[in-house]
């Protein structure tokens, strides 16, 4: 059985349809990859994905639990978590902090008065080995908003990875990144994956089509394709609608 | 159901003059995306111009001021009608100018500043036209009252609400018939295509907010002979002219046009059972229709909401 | 620049340079006020207002949340303290816990409905429920008194055991005061950097991203409104004990906004301490410029405006600009680089 799996899912935003029948199921331990042109409905298919929207038709499971329509701290607390295209962080306070903020064991104290947050050691050093998982820790006192672009996106995953999810969306994580970048974040993605299942979104064909077990096309706010790496390239129609478009 | 209708016409020209007052507030709203928390204090400024140029006051004692005095009621009370409005957008332009280094930041900034620019002309009001009550004349026309099916109606209501349908239909006329309407429109969508367009959006701005005022000096000249004038009348008044904006849905003129409507007739027609309690009815329908739908009655999705 | 959610130098120790400042000064206050030309019952005032606009700045600046008509919790808190000691009984506690209960009551119902707002749409749902409020002030006459409000409340002794102390001097009304507010203001400035606070500024910074790591947004800031609501309750009851009555002037929108202006006038976005700085200015620009003109709320609001446009920081932000400016010549050596 699939660990998370979207069936028939559609989505409206008033007459315009956006998501017509997406299903997508990924196995435990997998990379599963979202390609397909601008506009095509990855990002809306995330944010349905991981409640940010409910979803008009379809359902999703995880682990065989039924989450379809549940809100996004609820689906976040299963262990589904993601990092966003456009940078969401939490820009007044240092890399540390934004860390914390998402480890389950800061969460579950979110209604402490008195505890001080700084001098919790534990917590810290749970925030520092995340943040040296995507090489942040020489970075951990800076402020969010004073990092570079490239250590912002790295700061996105590391977010995304503190909660100790089971599962872990990634919305474009190469997106404004360099060469160089992009070749590191390779290899991040390449460690993460012993660890966590990964979804991602991804515009870099080569470094979707290393990393990915398997791919799903999104076309018109439906699944065109959705097969191996190998398989995919061997499928000229495939390559004609969406890698043609970034040619 | 015969005993209400005073209660419903009553209801009805206030919701006109309500609508008069909410125009000029939703067309800044829906373009610059700024609360003005001020216009009350430009409805105010416009009716305290009003009365200082009918009264003459301020060349009292001089040539002018014998020979203005002298002008009948009526007509000063039309150079009024054009004099208070013009000052009230002057101060209008003055606020959009100290507006500016807010742009680009939170919707609060505009919110805060026109609050405190709302306080210093409140005060300004206090220093020029002292704290007491003020009236302003009508011309004889207008004035007093008329039977009409065994009912007593004020003729100057009847005037001030047919007044308020003329300013809305040439609003209306403005936004939706002429080329200046269409660049308007199009820059509470999108500034960067009014840019594209070759307009200059600080211009846009200005005239938005000189027109905004305008209209709110107007709407205080109009109420100002059925509210009384009080410095602290604009806080009175902004109070329900952002109600309605909010009840409608912000920037969308027809919406404010018919919470007017709404405003008015529930504050009408609650006064006729509970007179101390009417303008609570308004409090009331705000968290009624935005507990159910943030944007109000016809509005779009805004900036505002973040 | 500085913001609220900077790290805490030395988070350990409540008795920052800061805290020691504002405690002695509170401490000391009876004995030089009258010595500067003012006067010991200003001193009950500050300290009020000060409670009144920490407690408000934990929504406004900390949580981001800008309600624009926490008047009404004030004003309940003074009504609800002077009904119990009119009808329950004359009791110091009793009306403190009355006006802290009612307050709470109130803040979590509008909180209810005000908590999945965000934004401008969050202010104007908070003025609406202001404005409801103070009109009932008014119109409640049976209860309330009206526009008069509630004339004669007392301020009952302080029962603390075996002690009893009288509270009818302002000398001794302000040590109470004062007493409270300085336990108050510990309490906050813990909470501010617990996990509850952080969290708070979390779903300031970013509500989104607060919602995907897994919290309840909804339920915090429910949370924080109605904690907020309570603190501006206990304000209002002491304020109640001070005025010797309670009137619905203090819940009007008028007066919503003042403590609005005096947080930000304070530079309540940026750092703890702005609430107290922007009380302070308020005090001394009604009792020093209102001692020279009579249009004193004039110029407060011109500088008010003038703040908005230039330094919306406030004076705490300006404080830190100056202390980074004198301190900077002095960092020669280029290794000088503080966070």
């Amino acid at each position: 059985m699939p660990l998370f799996e979207a069936r028939n899912i559609q989505k409206r935003f008033g007459s315009r349809v956006v998501l017509e029948n997406v299903s997508l199921a990924v196995e435990e331990g997998s990379v599963h990859g979202i390609m397909g042109p601008n506009g095509a409905g990855k990002t809306t298919c995330f944010h349905v994905l991981t409640g940010h929207h409910a979803p008009d038709g379809g359902t999703i499971s995880f682990d065989g639990k039924d989450i379809t329509g549940l809100k996004p701290h609820r689906i976040a607390r299963l262990g589904i978590s993601r990092s966003f295209q456009i940078m969401n962080l939490f820009d007044d306070t240092v890399a540390v902090e934004n860390v914390i903020l998402a480890l389950p064991e800061f969460r579950v104290r979110a209604l402490n008065l008195s505890r001080r947050v700084f001098e919790d050691r534990q917590l810290i050093d749970a925030a520092l080995e995340v943040l040296a998982q995507v090489d942040l820790a020489d970075h951990a006192w800076e402020k969010a908003s004073a990092l570079s672009y490239g250590q912002r996106r790295a700061l996105e995953i590391a977010v995304a990875l503190a909660a100790r999810p089971r599962i872990v969306f990634l919305d474009e994580p190469t997106s404004g990144l360099g060469a160089e970048a992009t070749r590191g974040l390779a290899s991040l993605v390449k460690r993460l994956r012993q660890r966590y299942t990964i979804v991602m979104i991804e515009h870099d064909m080569r470094f979707l089509f290393a990393l990915a077990d398997r791919i799903s096309v999104i076309h018109w706010g439906q699944v065109i394709a959705e097969s191996t790496p190998d398989a995919l390239m061997a499928n000229k129609w495939v390559a004609r609608s969406a890698l043609g478009e970034l040619a | 159901m015969y005993d209400l209708i005073p209660h419903i016409v009553n209801g009805l020209t206030l919701g006109l003059l309500f609508a008069l007052i909410a125009l000029g507030f939703t067309l800044i709203v829906g373009v610059m995306e700024v609360i003005n928390l001020a216009h009350g204090a430009f409805f105010a400024l416009g009716a305290y111009f009003a009365v200082a140029v009918i009264g003459g006051s301020w060349f009292s004692g001089t040539e002018f001021g014998a020979w203005w005095l002298g002008l009948p009621l009526a007509t000063r009370y039309v150079v009024a009608l054009i004099f208070g409005p013009i000052c009230a957008a002057i101060a209008g332009m003055v606020l959009e100018l100290c507006l500016r280094p807010t742009y680009g930041k939170a919707p609060l900034y505009g919110l805060l500043l026109t609050f405190g620019a709302a306080l210093v002309i409140e005060e300004l009001i206090r220093v020029f036209w002292g704290t007491g009550e003020q009236s302003l004349t009508i011309p004889q026309t207008i004035n007093g009252a008329f039977l009409l099916g065994g009912l007593i109606f004020s003729k100057y209501k009847f005037f001030a609400a047919a007044f308020a349908v003329l300013a809305i239909f040439l609003v209306w006329l403005l936004l939706e018939r002429t080329p200046y309407g269409a660049i308007i429109k199009a820059g509470s969508h999108d500034s960067e295509m009014v840019r594209a367009l070759g307009y200059d959006l600080s211009k846009l701005r200005l005239a938005v907010f000189a027109f905004g005022a305008c209209l709110a000096g107007l709407a205080g000249i109009t109420m100002a002979p059925i509210w009384g004038l009080r410095p602290h009348i604009g806080i009175d008044v902004v109070i329900p002219a952002f109600l309605i904006i909010v009840i409608g849905g912000v920037g969308s003129f027809w919406g404010a046009v018919a919470a007017a409507m709404l405003v008015g007739l529930s504050v009408g027609i609650s006064g006729a059972y509970a007179p101390a309690w009417a303008m609570l009815s308004m409090y009331i329908l705000l968290i009624l229709v935005v507990g159910v739908r943030a944007r109000g009655l016809l509005g779009r999705k805004s900036a505002l909401e973040n | 620049m500085i913001s609220l959610s900077d790290i805490p130098t030395k988070s350990g120790f409540p008795l920052t340079p800061a805290m020691c400042v504002f405690l002695v000064a509170v401490a000391s206050a009876p004995f030089w006020l009258e010595a500067v030309g003012l006067y010991s019952y200003l001193g009950i005032e500050v300290a009020i207002w000060i409670l009144y606009a920490m407690g408000f700045n934990l929504l406004f600046g900390y949580a981001g949340l800008h309600s624009f008509g926490h008047g009404a919790y004030i004003g309940i808190g003074a009504y609800a303290f002077g009904l119990f000691q009119q009808n329950v009984a004359v009791s110091l506690w009793g009306g403190l816990l009355a006006a802290i209960l009612a307050a709470t009551l109130a803040g979590a119902l509008v909180a209810t409905f005000v908590a999945h707002r965000r934004g401008i749409y969050f202010a104007l749902m908070t003025i609406a429920f202001g404005q409801v409020f103070w009109f009932c002030a008014i119109k409640l006459r049976w209860l309330t008194g009206g526009e008069d409000g509630l004339l004669g409340i007392p301020r009952p002794d302080m029962v603390l055991g075996p002690l009893r102390v009288s509270l009818q001097d302002n000398f001794s009304l302000y040590w109470f005061a004062a007493g409270v507010l300085g336990l108050a203001v510990l309490g906050m400035s813990r909470l501010v950097n617990a996990p509850f606070g952080r969290v708070l500024q979390a779903i300031r910074q970013n509500e989104m991203r607060a919602r995907f790591a897994g919290y309840d947004v909804w339920r915090m800031k429910w949370l924080v409104f109605t904690l907020s609501a309570a603190i501006a309750g206990l304000a209002g009851g002491i304020f109640a004990m001070a005025q010797e009555s309670a009137y619905p002037d203090i819940m009007s929108l008028h007066q919503s906004g003042t403590i609005v202006m005096m947080v930000l006038v304070g530079g309540g976005l940026v750092s703890f301490w702005g609430p107290v700085l922007g009380v302070l200015i308020y005090f001394v620009a009604r009792d020093v410029i209102g001692g020279v003109t009579e249009t004193w709320l004039l110029w407060f609001g011109l500088m008010f405006v003038v703040m908005v446009m230039l330094r919306p920081e406030g004076a705490a932000g300006l404080a830190h600009v100056i202390r980074s400016r004198l301190a900077r010549p002095k960092a020669a050596a280029p290794a000088e680089r503080s966070a």
